[in-house]
């Protein structure tokens, strides 16, 4: 088997897993970590909801659901049996860039499972029936967040912020998109979308290079793909003022401020790992300067927090603010007032180096077992390379004050951003 | 030598360290080298479960402050210490013991466990702070009301434990948490803060001789208060009154999207014979996507999106609970085919075959959260704390082996009698969940 593999990556320093690229285009990365209970495999697909036509908003997450749903061979839950009666755990997860799936199992039955995801992956038989009775899983799902203020609030500050890119688009779609798709709509999608060299699947646990790439090798094995239209993906143009959205909700019993700002994608990481280092400074726990001043000293917010993420065409900072109505105006003003102070006036020594240990500590702590190594390994070489993942805390640590204060400048405007703003309803 | 004495147990590869200290501390300690990080959970013997219900929400309340102030550092100078080396430290209330814990990378334990018992040892509770948590509990428990299972599991709770302190929210109420004072706060760290009530359990890139040293440094020479006789003041112990099961119907109309079904059943406590049965019933009925509920609630039926069963493990009288989020229009539905299901356990035995699924389900995903040091302290202290010892995490096998398909059946004619039920919803689903059995 390995004669027919070819490898075309080189082994990058220092990154202790491998990486290949199999002959029909498939990535696989592995790395054997010994004496853990079990093993991950996480296959990541490049069919997020971002690979979605616009009438077809909710298809990637729907057809994760259906991936499920099982092939010619694996009748419907079969394939949880198979997984759960031996032990194991499996699921899967949409967003924008990506769709996974994974199998957390022990390592002794391998080759009794993971031949079986490939299966379901690979042969996804989407049968009629199961997508009109799974599609009803999926409103129930969309219920289900629109009753969630938080998650409500986060999906229309997405949709302010990102006006023409898709990461403005929810993910599970909307009841009507839904309800205009076909299974052979999906079919086409799946067989578009799920192809080598769009995947990449991570292999992580007590299990030896060679098993993995057989067991990998001798799974895979792709039809031919399908034509399928692909969506324009349009750039977004940068905000030029404040976007403001005001929700009135029933049930709520506080307000939120919700913000955000955009950033570079993966062809800037390094600005983008700045904003998270910014994005710790102002409200990544007790002593960051947004929550010491409107939590602890101020006492005008119930909470404060700050989220980063890193997407492939854009990242995305937020900060979110828990209050009582009649602090809004207020806090959302001190809030532009600490923005325009990061641009003018460079972070001290101190107070950088206090942040950048702790990412680097959050980093250390979030890689400790098999699945959170596979995610992190996938999550990168789905938006960029999983090589990059482990360089995060050597370019961390590689900030100076002044760089930071230039990205403040660059990014986090007080005069350009969008807010989404919940306050109870009568 | 402060170390009264202390054993090393074998478990499952893994070697864990018991020690007790003269002053009557537990430590457990597993050293384990995979990665750079230390993680320490210390169980106070306490929680919800000591409160009296006028007081509800003290505990939680009092792990909101304890990290906010020593006789000699304020509530920024302990987070500068904590954050200026990327650790964490924080404090929790559960239903059947208050926490503290600790995560650093390894250079950083000793300093962060020095932090810890300043903040354990000597809390000032300030005003100020006490104050303020105390204003953000209040409005934590009226944000409680926008998440509909939230007000779907506490109205069950309250319906099922009555005059238990089990009954109550974690937070409290805003009648009981209104009424608590600094000095509440500092009665509860004097009665439960004391050597003879911890376990510390510590797990990570740290040999088990100096972790268990590291706690007899920072807090060997802490004594427990005493008595004028010169013993020490008893410990104090929980008189929680006895249930019995009156099943009733609890509602709250709320214009939600989704509906919030949910079956109670009182159950039982930890330490009783029919504990693993209950756990394997639940685990066969609710967990995973092979459960019967999903398969039948959701896969066949396309009912719900979440649907599952939990029965938290518990020092007193546990819960068993089955429940979805579903369209208004499915309430009813809904509410039978829960029923329908937990009925079944009780009328039609479960196959051997299905049984030994739970059993490796119930095996394997006990070994899966036992991953991170985090986890693995978790569990350890955990068990101590509850009586069990550690000795427990084998037994625990043993005891899942043992359950046979007869007794499985007999644990669920005893528990699933009659539920209680549990509705969050609009109007219509109120109203058609009433024509339901």
């Amino acid at each position: 088997m390995i004669a027919l593999l070819k490898a075309d990556f080189s082994q990058v320093d220092h990154f202790p897993a491998r990486e290949y690229r199999l002959a029909n285009g498939l990535t696989l990365i592995h790395q054997q970590v010994p004496a853990s209970p079990a093993v991950m495999v996480d296959v990541w697909v490049k069919a997020g909801a971002i690979a979605e036509l616009e009438a077809w908003s909710g298809m990637a997450h729907f057809l994760e659901h259906m991936i499920f749903k099982g092939t010619g061979r694996l009748p419907p839950g079969k394939f949880d049996q198979i997984i759960e009666n031996r032990g194991g755990l499996t699921n899967a997860a949409t967003s924008h860039d990506y769709a996974h799936y994974y199998i957390n199992t022990a390592a002794s039955d391998l080759s009794d499972t993971l031949p079986c995801l490939a299966e379901l992956l690979i042969n996804a038989a989407i049968p009629d029936e199961e997508f009109a009775l799974e599609r009803e899983v999926v409103l129930e799902e969309i219920r289900q967040s629109q009753d969630d203020p938080d998650g409500l609030g986060f999906q229309a500050l997405m949709e302010t912020i990102y006006q023409r890119h898709p990461y403005g688009r929810p993910v599970l779609g909307s009841p009507e998109a839904l309800m205009a798709l076909s299974p052979q709509e999906m079919r086409c999608f799946h067989r578009a979308h799920y192809q080598p060299e769009n995947m990449t699947v991570v292999v992580v646990g007590d299990v030896a290079w060679e098993s993995a790439l057989e067991l990998v090798d001798q799974s895979f094995n792709f039809t031919l793909p399908a034509v399928c239209p692909k969506p324009e993906i349009l750039a977004e143009p940068p905000l030029t003022q404040i976007r403001r959205q005001e929700l009135c909700l029933p049930r709520l019993e506080q307000a939120r401020l919700m913000m955000a700002w955009t950033g570079p994608g993966v062809e800037d990481i390094r600005s983008a790992y700045g904003l998270d280092l910014l994005s710790v400074l102002l409200a990544g726990g007790r002593t960051a300067r947004l929550v010491r001043e409107l939590r602890e000293e101020r006492q005008l917010v119930q909470d404060i927090g700050g989220g980063f993420s890193l997407q492939r065409h854009s990242s995305l900072f937020t900060l979110t603010a828990w209050l009582e109505p009649q602090y809004l105006a207020q806090v959302e003003a001190i809030i532009g007032d600490r923005l325009s102070e990061l641009a003018a006036v460079p972070v001290s020594e101190v107070e950088l180096n206090r942040y950048k240990r702790l990412l680097c500590n959050d980093y250390a702590f979030s890689t400790e077992t098999a699945s959170q190594i596979a995610g992190l390994y996938g999550y990168y070489n789905t938006i960029a390379q999983a090589h990059l993942a482990i360089r995060y805390p050597e370019v961390i640590q590689s900030f100076q004050p002044e760089e930071l204060r230039q990205l403040a400048s660059q990014y986090l405007s007080p005069l350009r951003y969008a807010a989404t703003v919940l306050i109870p309803e009568g | 030598m402060p170390v009264k004495h202390s054993v090393a147990h074998l478990l499952q590869n893994r070697t864990v360290h018991r020690a007790v200290l003269e002053n009557g501390i537990v430590v457990l300690a597993v050293e384990n080298p995979a990665a750079d990080i230390v993680a320490g959970r210390i169980f106070i013997q306490a929680g919800s479960r000591y409160e009296s219900p006028e007081q509800a929400g003290l505990s939680h309340l009092m792990a909101s402050v304890i990290t906010k102030g020593t006789d000699r550092l304020s509530s920024q100078e302990i987070a500068e210490q904590v954050e200026s080396v990327g650790a964490s430290l924080g404090a929790d209330a559960a239903s059947d013991y208050c926490l503290m814990s600790l995560k650093t990378v390894s250079a950083d334990f000793a300093e962060m466990l020095e932090l810890m018992a300043e903040v354990m040892r000597s809390p000032a509770f300030p005003e100020a702070e006490v104050e303020l948590e105390r204003r953000l509990t209040l409005q934590g428990i009226r944000s409680m009301q926008e998440q509909p299972f939230a007000v779907a599991n506490s109205q069950l709770r309250q319906t099922l434990y009555q005059n238990h302190p089990y009954a109550l929210p974690s937070l409290g109420t805003e009648e009981t948490a209104a009424k608590l004072t600094q000095a509440d706060l500092q009665r509860y760290h004097q009665t439960y803060f004391r050597p003879d009530n911890l376990v510390f359990s510590i797990v990570g890139r740290i040999a088990s001789e100096e972790a268990i040293a590291l706690v007899d440094r920072f807090f060997g020479d802490w004594q427990p208060p005493q008595q004028e006789n010169g013993q020490p003041v008893p410990l104090s112990i929980p008189h929680t009154p006895t249930l019995a099961s009156h099943p009733e119907r609890v509602v709250t109309v709320q214009d939600t999207q989704q509906a919030i079904v949910m079956l109670g059943y009182l159950a039982v406590a930890v330490d009783s014979p029919d504990h693993m049965a209950l756990k394997l019933l639940n685990t066969y009925l609710g967990n995973g996507l092979s459960s019967r509920l999903f398969v039948e609630l959701r896969e066949k039926r396309g009912l719900a999106y979440e649907v599952s069963a939990f029965y938290p493990t518990r020092a007193d009288v546990s819960h068993f609970v089955a429940y979805m989020g579903t369209a208004p229009d499915n309430a009813a539905i809904a509410l039978d085919g829960l029923r329908h299901e937990v009925d079944r356990l009780r009328t039609t035995p479960l196959t051997a075959e299905e049984l030994q699924s739970a059993k490796n389900k119930l095996l394997g995903q006990y070994a899966l959260g036992k991953q991170t040091n985090a986890q693995i302290a978790q569990i350890f202290g955990w068990y101590e704390t509850l009586g069990l010892g550690i000795a427990f995490d084998e037994q625990f096998q043993q005891q899942v082996a043992d359950v046979t398909v007869e007794t499985a059946q007999a644990v669920a004619e005893r528990y699933f009698v009659e539920p209680y039920v549990s509705l969050v919803g609009s109007e219509k689903a109120v109203e058609l969940a009433a024509a339901a059995i």
